[in-house]
């Protein structure tokens, strides 16, 4: 890193920061074939990321909890040349995943590009440093190198977020790049070939996919790989809850820890109308625009602890949660508002001890 | 004894094989062309024996079913299936291509069954004692419960779909030992039991036992070194494994009598002996212990009169638990193992592709490059030399179906299932739903008959309710031996009239259907519940619950209400759960149906209520009048249906969404009237306000076509309102008379079109009314709506004939029927 930083004092460190222990202590005993390039072998990857306990003794810590075969169906692909799609809907941790994906396979996280709207395709392929183009005219010296383009050169893991958001025609500039394997320089008359070891992560949200669609050409070249929700309801109260109290820290909410009780009563909620079907699998439902995600249940906890702290005795109540839940229900005003009024009048209004969230929320 | 033992290993060949393993049925077939044998016996039933003849048929197409059934009861059955790439029916064909005789050896099921049959018996009256003794005792819920459940399970002897004698052991240990056993353990025990080639592949780390196997014989080369490998391992697992506790010792019993089928066969002389069983077995044959024990085990054993025939089966159904123990997952990926020895993966990665290129999904030569490419690392990160189906699954959804899981559901169903349907030839004996239908035909009299021939069938007579049932439930089979006409005599509910008219065709279907069941009502209920399964369209699950319901066929009902419930639930359009609400009232009204749960269907009934009053509402805004009348009629049936239950929930909610209805100036105008006069009908809303609506209804700043619309929709159906309400009469007279001219000829047909629902006598009263109403005076007015005034001059000329013909002379009165008639176009 050019600019080393004391690890201490930043906010957030990179993952290879932050594990640099666990990929120390994996690499000691990773005796298996790597592919050209890698830090470590796709076994030791794979340990890396769902935990682990070494020969010598050594625990690592699982990065991401859910489904193994995800993971190795997204390993196998880095292992190939194919590039990797990671889709979700938001909180499913297809940032985190990609992050120590390639702080495992390059010892190297930060050769990101962050795609928005407004991402232009320099930040793909590569930009001018215009007082140095105007003195010395076009060369390798003026050119301003993009992430993209140093992994290539490095046969390193680049990582590209949220790429639906970007333009399409931003987006199939990375058509070359990955069918091909170069980067031509056509000012310079050459180009940048990549490096055994080069691919790239991309994540992007399945639920908004229709914002900038790939193109049919661009989404060939990716295998691609869905996160899913949480698998079950404990899984996902636990997510929460431990979500909810780290946020509650750093907020300095003053509210007392949630009841489970009304954590899991939200999450069932959640789960429940984003799988349309009942948690005891006897009634379907319909399902509400909105994505009801883990996140976002998370944020309605976290608004109603802000409310019992500010408003109420710091206990939350179901009346604190009401909104926030009406308001993750209902994102169209019109068909929203069915789907909630039946879930109400089917689901809630019937189930033993929900009184009075029922009530809650058809005060709303 | 160790003469014979060395004697038996010469002459006898075992082979350990994986009952529908492709891998298998590859190494035996070649291992027979090797051994040459000259007699092969067969883990099966030995009333089979006279139906291996058939395997070559040139009509004979796999996969089909050997089904044993009892002559007298033919719900007492069992099926042995088999796929062409079942070891069993290789080595079948084998043998009788070859002329070599094939045996089976298991214990005849004509033992099997009858001691199954006992043991039932024998259980259903020890619960029952138990049960006695249980009331005698003070009550203690829990256990009589339960104990009532076990006599219910075991009351009906007819056994679950496709059942093997295993299933109902269950129910002894739940008799017999309250202690809790460990259930985890004892599954995987009975997993091993089932398939130990399996289990040894899960060991090694492999998704699928057939992949495993391939390994195996690529790894070892030599095909019969790998049977005497499974036979050894099966020997370590036997030995490490405890006795089954749900036995009931058949299991040393059919190991008896397989060797005293060698036995026998070495007798008559056999050189060559290849005996094919599932490898659980394989080590159990190759030590024989003296005769003389295996003869006294088999002595004295129950029977019972069996047939045998082969029915035709399908892949789908080669997934469920039957004869062979355990049902295979992907028949369709064991048939591509079978038919296609190299490029397993290619080959299997063209089908997924054509099949996705069927559903209009991108799949190219280049997305199959990459997704063998993906398989082969998964398989390599998994430590695997080849890739298995979830290697090719996982990959396939990756790379081709970008991360989507549902064309992967197609792939499964389609591929990986598969649909093929097997085909038996017309010359083998009759399968029991045939016997089963003669029967039925004998004892309601209703011979088949070639020619047509009309029923007359009155439902108060059990014998025509019988006879009813069955043609309804030949109807659910689609066998349409009978159809069901309208009477254009009678409307009466408890007639039915019938075109019955046997067309040979049926011979076929009947055999064809013969895969769901063994009886007429079995096979339609079982055909009823796939059909319940597979369809999501809410009006086609309501007929099919009225097709259920006229068949007689609680059991099914239950589950046909709740998929209506379960697509009511998703259901978007709110006519179809309009549609459905009717025929569930009438369940939950009459319990026509015998066991049916009524608080399930009440509770589906709440939530079906539920879901009509919030979606009616804005289902009426901005339709056109076409679909308005649709919604019309629907409106009035459920009305009607909820008016009938009377529940006061419904009725708030049902009241809530009419007013709604009504209130709502977006509301197509013909259902905003309706809505109001239900509820004005209803005495949910008094005259006054009814008449307050109509009048904002057809208020002046109203479209006189809205309005007309309105006012057809509240007076349709019955006009006393308009005889007995006198404020309602004096609006809508008043409105009446407010149009102009252009405006009444244009709502004039909308009128009429609400009036002539009106009984005749009716719409007199209202003229009557109206004229009341008015006076002499009120009349002239009356006469502003036609065109052209009356020249009473003119019309005073043909008078004086009048009254000579009718005998009377008061002129004005004439002059006033004509007028009345004019402005009601119906006339009397």
């Amino acid at each position: 890193m050019a600019n080393a930083t004391n690890t201490a004092t930043i906010l957030r460190a990179h993952a290879e920061q932050q594990f640099a222990e666990e990929l120390a202590e994996l690499a000691k005993v990773d005796s298996k074939r790597r592919p050209p390039n890698w830090q470590m072998s796709p076994w030791a990857v794979m340990t890396y990321i769902m935990g682990g306990k070494l020969d010598n003794g050594y625990e690592i810590t699982p990065k991401y909890i859910g489904r193994t075969r995800l993971v190795e169906v997204a390993i196998a692909t880095l292992a190939t040349d194919r590039a990797l799609l990671l889709l979700g809907v938001p909180g499913t941790a297809k940032t985190w995943l990609s992050e120590h994906l390639a702080a495992a396979i390059s010892g190297d996280s930060s050769m990101l590009v962050q795609g928005t709207a407004g991402t232009a395709e320099e930040s793909i392929r590569y930009g001018w440093n215009y007082a140095k183009l105007l003195s010395e005219g076009p060369s390798m010296g003026a050119l301003v190198s993009s992430p993209v383009m140093r992994a290539m050169s490095d046969g390193k893991i680049v990582r590209v977020e949220e790429l639906t958001r970007m333009p399409a025609d931003v987006q199939d500039s990375l058509i070359t790049i990955l069918s091909e394997k170069t980067l031509p320089i056509p000012e310079l008359n050459t180009q940048v070939q990549a490096v055994k070891g080069f691919n790239l992560i991309a994540t992007a949200n399945d639920r908004d996919r229709g914002v900038n669609d790939l193109s049919s050409a661009l989404k060939r070249r990716f295998n691609t790989v869905v996160l899913p929700v949480p698998d079950t309801l404990d899984e996902e109260v636990d997510i929460v809850r431990r979500r909810v109290e780290s946020l509650g820290k750093a907020l300095e909410l003053p509210a007392e820890a949630p009841a489970i009780e009304e954590v899991r009563r939200v999450v069932t909620i959640f789960r429940e109308l984003r799988s349309g079907i009942t948690a005891d699998g006897k009634t379907k439902l319909k399902m509400p625009s909105g994505t009801m995600s883990t996140a976002e249940a998370i944020s309605v906890i976290t608004n109603g602890l802000a409310l019992a702290a500010h408003f109420g005795d710091g206990n939350l109540l179901a009346s604190d949660v009401a909104a926030g839940i009406i308001g993750a229900i209902v994102k169209d005003p019109v068909q929203d508002k069915v789907v909630m009024k039946e879930y109400l009048e089917t689901v809630v209004k019937e189930r033993e001890g929900w009184k009075d969230l029922y009530r809650s929320c058809r005060e709303f | 004894m160790p003469a014979p033992a060395t004697e038996t290993t010469e002459k006898v060949h075992i082979f350990g094989i994986r009952h529908h393993g492709p891998g298998s049925a590859r190494s035996l077939v070649h291992c027979f062309r090797e051994l040459r044998p000259d007699c092969i016996l067969i883990e099966g039933p030995p009333e089979g024996n006279d139906l291996v003849k058939y395997v070559t048929d040139p009509e004979m197409r796999p996969p089909v079913s050997m089904l044993l059934y009892a002559v007298d009861d033919p719900r007492i059955s069992v099926y042995y299936p088999f796929a062409v790439f079942s070891p069993e029916w290789q080595a079948m064909t084998f043998g009788v291509m070859h002329n070599i005789p094939v045996r089976f050896m298991d214990l005849p099921q004509t033992n099997w069954l009858a001691l199954d049959q006992m043991r039932r018996a024998d259980r259903i009256e020890k619960a029952q004692a138990a049960l006695e003794e249980q009331n005698e005792l003070p009550d203690d819920g829990i256990v009589r419960d339960d104990l009532e459940d076990t006599v219910r399970d075991l009351a009906p002897a007819k056994q679950g779909n496709g059942s093997a004698p295993q299933p109902s052991s269950q129910l002894v240990l739940d008799l017999k030992a309250p202690v809790e056993v460990n259930k985890d353990l004892e599954k995987l025990h009975n997993k091993i039991r089932r398939d130990p080639l399996n289990f040894l592949a899960e060991l090694a780390g492999y998704s699928d036992g057939e992949r495993w196997w391939e390994n195996l014989i690529e790894a070892r080369r030599g095909r019969e070194d790998v049977f005497v490998a499974i036979k050894e391992a099966m020997s370590h697992l036997r030995d490490d494994l405890p006795d089954d506790p749900h036995d009931e010792d058949y299991e040393p019993l059919r190991e008896a009598h397989m060797r005293q089928t060698i036995r026998t066969a070495i007798k008559d002389g056999f050189e060559r002996i290849a005996v094919v069983c599932g490898a659980w077995h394989a080590p159990a044959l190759d030590k024989m212990p003296p005769a003389k024990e295996d003869a006294g085990l088999l002595k004295g054993l129950p029977k019972f009169k069996l047939a045998a025939t082969w029915i035709p089966w399908t892949h789908g159904r080669l997934a469920y638990a039957s004869g062979y123990g355990a049902g295979i997952p992907s028949p369709g990926w064991y048939h591509h193992l079978w038919t296609s020895e190299e490029q397993v993966a290619e080959l299997w990665m063209s089908k997924v592709a054509r099949l996705l290129r069927e559903a209009d999904l991108d799949a190219s030569s280049a997305h199959i490059i990459e997704t063998v490419r993906l398989a082969e690392t998964l398989a390599a990160l998994r430590g695997h030399p080849l890739p298995g189906l979830s290697e090719f699954s996982e990959a396939t959804q990756s790379v081709l179906c970008f991360g989507n899981p549902v064309p992967m559901q197609v792939i499964h169903d389609k591929l990986i299932v598969g649909e093929t349907l097997g085909e038996v030839p017309a010359g083998i004996p009759g399968t029991p739903l045939q016997k089963d239908l003669e029967r039925e035909q004998k004892r309601l009299r209703m011979p088949a008959q070639a020619q047509e021939k009309i029923l007359d069938l009155d439902l108060r007579n059990a014998n025509d309710l019988s006879r009813s049932h069955l043609l309804h439930r030949l109807n659910i089979l689609d066998i349409p031996w009978g159809k069901k006409e309208r009477s254009a005599i009678t409307t009466s509910t408890f007639h039915e009239y019938w075109r019955l008219l046997w067309k040979p065709e049926f011979s076929i279907s009947l055999i064809e259907a013969s895969i769901y069941g063994r009886t007429v009502l079995q096979a339609a209920e079982t055909k009823a519940k796939e059909v319940a399964d597979k369809s999501h369209q809410l009006s086609e699950l309501s007929k099919l619950l009225d097709a259920v319901l006229l068949a007689d066929m609680p059991d099914i009902v239950e589950h046909v209400i709740k998929c209506v419930e379960n697509e009511a639930a998703v259901a978007s359009d709110v006519k179809h759960l309009m549609e459905a609400l009717p025929s569930l009232v009438q369940i939950a009204r009459y319990g026509n149906v015998r066991k049916t749960d009524l608080g399930s269907v009440a509770k589906i009934l709440d939530g079906l209520v539920s879901r009509v009053c919030v979606g009616l509402p804005p289902a009426c805004a901005a339709l056109d009048d076409t679909a308005a009348q649709e919604i019309l009629v629907l409106i009035n049936k459920v009305h009607s249906a909820i008016s009938l239950i009377q529940t006061p929930d419904h009725d708030r909610q049902w009241q809530d969404a009419l007013t709604r209805i009504a209130e709502n100036s977006a509301s197509n105008g013909l259902l905003a009237g309706r809505s109001t006069r239900l509820l004005f009908d209803w005495r949910k809303i008094d005259a006054s306000e009814a008449a307050r609506q109509f009048g904002l209804a057809v208020s002046t700043a109203t479209e006189p076509a809205l309005a007309a619309s309105f006012v057809e929709g509240f007076l349709q159906g019955s006009g006393l309102v308009l005889i007995h309400d006198k404020e309602l009469l004096s609006v809508a007279d008043g409105w009446v008379q407010s149009l102009n001219d252009e405006a009444f000829t244009n709502i004039l047909p909308l009128m009429r079109r609400a009036f002539s629902s009106y009984a005749p006598a009716e719409r007199r009263q209202i003229g009557e009314a109206i004229v009341r109403s008015r006076g002499a005076g009120g009349l002239k007015r009356l006469g502003r709506g036609a065109e052209a005034p009356i020249d009473l001059s003119r019309a005073d000329l043909v008078l004086p004939g009048i009254a000579k013909l009718l005998g009377v002379l008061p002129p004005a009165k004439s002059v006033q029927s004509n007028e009345i008639s004019s402005k009601d176009p119906q006339g009397e």
